[in-house]
């Protein structure tokens, strides 16, 4: 089956997960609590009237089965409605979603960078020191939550040694900015947080990178590199390391899946302008909208990573076949 | 030779139980063993806390009669003798304050893997041995959780809870089970797939054939066969739930006025600046604890693995 094909067969069959899915946001929220009650409760002077007017106009007053259908017909035009509070909401996330990405995918990036190289040399000198001390300290790893790490991180870095700054994605004026550039500075402000994730996420890629290269050490492919006399980096990277890889691209996937299990935490703790921050501050006022885009976003990105992850089984592997 | 053969005839009709040999397989695993220890020790902590802690919970010591001291009331005082992790903002020992949080860590470990466990057996057990249409359902149900962004609608829930229901909230019961409502999809997958493998089994044609109802197959013959992996299951969840409270809490959408540790560190960081103990302290219980629960999983899959049986 060709790689498109299957890609559409896919979608569709996710249309009716992602549908279900927005109707449960949307229904939890509703059924649960009246924003306008929270927005007015501490202003004496505001009249049932008054409040009533701000329902009708928030569209609140509606039965939810019918905002449920407005707000999905807007959603198929492209349109992400107002927020409660604070302007468009497309205009709030699409910067958010930018902040978000640049954190996540740099951390990514970089403990798969390290994580990999240093996996590998475990599992190729299995039950060495360094593999008793790489597997140790990685299942150590896998139990640190990433909001300890975060505290941990500003409280030495930032509060004590002052080599970074403790949060936020730029100084507020430029006269702070190292040599006067704008790009240093950001890289500063990045430095922290991205190092959050990248020591979050090597424990768990570590692990799984060297019992998948046990495994695939093991085959008869392997003995037969070496038996023709190939180098022992060709043998590993090449021939090793390529095989080995699927559960590591099985973990990339769900991790986007699982995206913001980390990014309302570490984003709320360094004060970064990204979606998770904003899903933090937009429950916390109710501000529907920007929960349900968010949510939907989220969702979004979690059914593509899904499909593009069985994508890169094919690739990865020909005697996988997409079916 | 011809003496020790009707001995080991009897040793095997006796025999050994899979769960002897998987212990007898567990106590050779150091790590595992740690784990356990640990998980062993934080128990005795939960039980008998009003010993092991230092003074009552939430006791202003030195102003408050039933925690005296030695008279002085100390605020925000740094790591010492009689307070070994300090006192907080509120003058609270923080020591004997992460000794109370301990049950609150059992109670949502397992609580909301109880939970998870039991829906997570009913559904994989069902799908897997129904098969069929069934199986289709209960497997897209499944995805549909799976894709759920649950982190994000765990705090939907708790902060729709606490501002609308104020103290009326279940508290921490809440908490549990929201976080045990959304936890299972995983398991349940898993104990699917093991319950396809050992459907096939012979005894289970066997029992079918001698006229046995689906749920005397699926209760008496499957859920035995399957219970290994669940084991391995129950202890990680333990660690993830107790994780994700702490998450949740931190962030200030924990229940109001449970003691957890995520609820300290989340009251405690306000003042990160003036007591970082009163933060890190409880943070480091929380990955002792989650690591002596992933290390014990960890010992139990490779002990209980089928595959290594004897």
């Amino acid at each position: 089956m060709s790689v498109l094909k299957y890609v559409i067969r896919r979608s569709l069959y996710l249309i009716p997960v992602f549908f279900g899915i927005t109707l449960l946001v949307f229904t939890i929220e509703r059924l649960a609590g009246d924003p306008v009650q929270l927005y007015t409760a501490l202003n004496p002077r505001v009249t049932e009237v008054q409040r009533q007017a701000l329902r009708h106009f928030l569209g609140l007053d509606q039965p939810i089965p019918i905002q449920y259908l407005q707000w999905l017909a807007q959603l198929l035009t492209g349109n992400l409605g107002f927020s409660f509070t604070y302007g468009s909401v497309s205009t709030i996330i699409s910067q958010e979603l930018w902040a978000t990405l640049e954190l996540q995918l740099i951390g990514l990036a970089l403990s798969l960078a390290i994580a990999i190289p240093i996996g590998v040399l475990s599992a190729r000198k299995r039950y060495s020191l360094l593999d008793v001390t790489v597997t140790s300290s990685s299942l150590i790893g896998t139990s640190i939550p990433i909001f300890f790490l975060g505290v941990a991180f500003i409280l030495i870095f930032g509060y004590n040694l002052h080599w970074f700054p403790s949060g936020g994605l730029q100084s507020i004026t430029p006269d702070k900015y190292p040599y006067g550039s704008l790009f240093l500075d950001q890289l500063w402000h990045l430095t922290l947080p991205a190092a959050v994730y990248t020591f979050a996420l090597l424990a768990p890629i570590v692990l799984l990178v060297r019992s998948s290269m046990l495994e695939v050490l093991r085959q008869d492919y392997i003995l037969a590199a070496r038996a023709s006399g190939l180098r022992e980096r060709t043998i590993i990277y090449k021939h090793g390391l390529r095989n080995a890889l699927i559960p590591i691209v099985t973990y990339v996937g769900l991790y986007f899946g699982g995206l913001l299990a980390g990014a309302p935490v570490t984003e709320t703790i360094f004060n970064w302008p990204g979606v998770g921050r904003q899903f933090v501050a937009s429950t916390g006022n109710l501000d529907f909208p920007v929960i349900q885009a968010i949510v939907v976003i989220i969702t979004l990105m979690t059914l593509v990573a899904n499909i593009v992850t069985d994508v890169t089984y094919a690739y990865i592997d020909p005697r996988i076949r997409l079916e | 030779m011809t003496n020790l053969q009707p001995q080991q005839k009897t040793a095997r009709s006796r025999g050994v139980s899979q769960w002897a040999l998987a212990w007898r397989r567990l106590k050779t695993n150091k790590v595992a063993i740690a784990g356990l220890a640990v998980v062993g020790i934080f128990a005795v902590m939960a039980a008998f806390d009003r010993l092991v802690a230092l003074y009552p919970p939430q006791c202003t010591v030195g102003l408050s009669p039933y925690c005296p001291g030695d008279g002085i009331a100390r605020f925000d005082s740094p790591p010492s003798a009689i307070h070994p992790f300090g006192t907080d903002i509120f003058g609270y020992d923080v020591y004997s304050e992460i000794v109370y949080g301990t049950r609150a860590a059992f109670v949502i470990g397992l609580g909301a893997t109880g939970l998870t466990i039991l829906i997570a057996i009913l559904i994989g057990l069902t799908a897997g041995y129904f098969g069929g249409w069934v199986d289709n359902v209960l497997m897209r149900l499944t995805e549909v959780f799976l894709v759920i962004p649950f982190f994000l609608l765990l705090l939907v829930f708790l902060q729709i809870s606490i501002k609308f229901a104020g103290g009326a909230t279940g508290g921490i019961w809440l908490v549990v089970f929201i976080i045990g409502a959304f936890s299972w999809p995983g398991a349940a997958r898993i104990i699917r797939a093991e319950t396809l493998r050992v459907r096939e089994f012979e005894f289970v044609g066997a029992s079918r054939q001698i006229g046995a109802s689906s749920f005397r197959i699926l209760f008496r013959h499957l859920f035995p066969n399957v219970l290994h992996i669940i084991i391995v299951l129950v202890t990680l969840q333990i660690a993830g739930s107790i994780l994700t409270e702490a998450a949740v809490s931190f962030l200030g959408f924990g229940a109001p006025g449970s003691n957890t540790w995520g609820q300290q560190m989340f009251i405690e960081s306000n003042y990160i600046n003036q007591a970082w103990w009163g933060t890190l302290f409880p943070a480091i219980f929380v990955t002792i604890m989650v690591m002596g629960f992933n290390l014990l999983g960890n010992g139990l899959r490779d002990a209980l693995d089928p595959r290594l049986r004897e």
